[in-house]
């Protein structure tokens, strides 16, 4: 019976844990991917690809 | 392992990016087959080449038309052929990025995917051209100002409008260089009663098309089969004729530009008037059309430095920065 009770109150416990951190990670995580989106559609994120074709191209010309 | 891949699946030209490569393929979307067997014969720029020339037995065909898929298995085969030429096989299945057009349905979209799938891809995820374009036009689209983006392609011309990320405002027509093209094709044997390839359209698009008056404005010579007597003839043409023979398409993607003008906020609509529009996709590269949609908008026109590599640049991105991105592709919107 006492370990029943311990088992409930546990899985409460983990559950109303579990909510909290779910409760506070969604709106953070929904600023931190959108910031991840945008800074990898910055130009100094698009350089590389954008230099990388350039450069092939040029070398192309040139041969 | 498998290198992840950009395709930028055009009604005229296929273009395949590498992650951490580059641009590896870059050939028409052409592929010939033999009629009887349904063998592929060739695929790319050497399939281009048969278009209109081949014996009885041969058909070279371009299976997207409008953007869309028209012939499903043929399509499927190309991507695989294409897929293979770049190394991708049974044991090598990469992540793929596909452009496609914005007004794609539902149906076409599963087809694209269906088909890289099949074609040997693990994953198949698409994104909407204009965007594509636009990343790879290099504009700033991560702040919150105003970019406008034309996208004329051979099949569809897009019109986007971006900030942060997203698209604010879109419009799409069914309607591009392969338009100008059949409309060139139509004008001579209505005009002049000789028949003409596409290919020889597109070489006078080429030569003496335009959307606007230019400066430097020459007459073409043009060999075709008179329709009366069968027998090769040749004609000159001017570019104050072809200007009129193609004069219904300009005006369809000039008109779509407009609508899309119409439909951007108000606060991004003053940036155009700073920032101007940029032009991407081979149609663009019409001569006098930047000048054209110019005069009917009082927006200033550019033109994007890599105009035919923009839209797979952009997807190429995508690939790079995956996980980062993954929310631009269609079907995962925010």
């Amino acid at each position: 019976m006492t370990l029943a009770v311990v088992i409930v109150i546990c899985l409460v416990a983990l559950a109303a844990v579990a909510f909290l951190v779910l409760a506070r990670r969604r709106p953070d995580d929904g600023v931190t991917s959108f910031r991840r989106h945008i800074d990898a559609l910055s130009p100094e994120a698009r350089r590389e690809v954008i230099e990388r074709v350039q450069n092939a191209r040029e070398s192309g010309k040139g041969k | 392992m498998a290198r992840d891949l950009a395709i930028d699946l055009g009604t005229a030209n296929t273009l395949v990016y590498m992650k951490g490569r580059g641009i590896v393929l870059n050939e028409p979307s052409v592929i010939a087959l033999n009629r009887q067997t349904g063998e592929v014969l060739a695929t790319g720029r050497e399939a281009w080449q048969m278009i209109g020339r081949t014996p009885g037995y041969i058909v070279a065909v371009r299976p997207l038309r409008g953007g869309a898929i028209t012939d499903f298995e043929i399509t499927e085969r190309m991507i695989r052929l294409l897929l293979q030429r770049v190394g991708v096989s049974r044991f090598t299945r990469p992540k793929v990025v596909i452009c496609v057009p914005s007004a794609i349905t539902e149906v076409e979209r599963r087809a694209v995917t269906d088909a890289a799938r099949r074609a040997g891809a693990a994953d198949a995820q698409l994104i909407e051209q204009p965007m594509a374009a636009a990343i790879g036009a290099d504009l700033p689209i991560d702040e919150p100002v105003g970019n406008m983006v034309i996208d004329v392609g051979g099949g569809t011309s897009e019109t986007a409008v971006i900030s942060l990320g997203g698209v604010v405002a879109l419009e799409a027509v069914r309607v591009g260089s392969f338009d100008i093209d059949a409309a060139i094709q139509n004008y001579v044997r209505r005009e002049h009663g000789i028949a003409i390839g596409e290919r020889t359209a597109e070489e006078i698009k080429v030569a003496i098309g335009s959307a606007d008056p230019t400066f430097d404005e020459n007459e073409a010579e043009v060999r075709g089969r008179d329709l009366m007597s069968g027998l090769p003839k040749t004609v000159l043409l001017n570019p104050e004729e072809i200007r009129f023979a193609i004069d219904d398409v300009v005006s369809s993607i000039v008109a779509s530009v407009v609508r899309c003008l119409a439909k951007a906020p108000p606060e991004l609509a003053q940036d155009f008037l700073v920032r101007g529009m940029y032009l991407v996709g081979g149609g663009g590269l019409l001569r006098g059309l930047a000048q054209r949609i110019e005069r009917e908008t009082k927006v200033p026109v550019r033109m994007s430095p890599m105009p035919l590599e923009a839209v797979v640049l952009g997807a190429g991105h995508c690939i790079e920065h995956y996980d980062a991105l993954k929310g631009m592709f269609m079907g995962a919107r925010r």
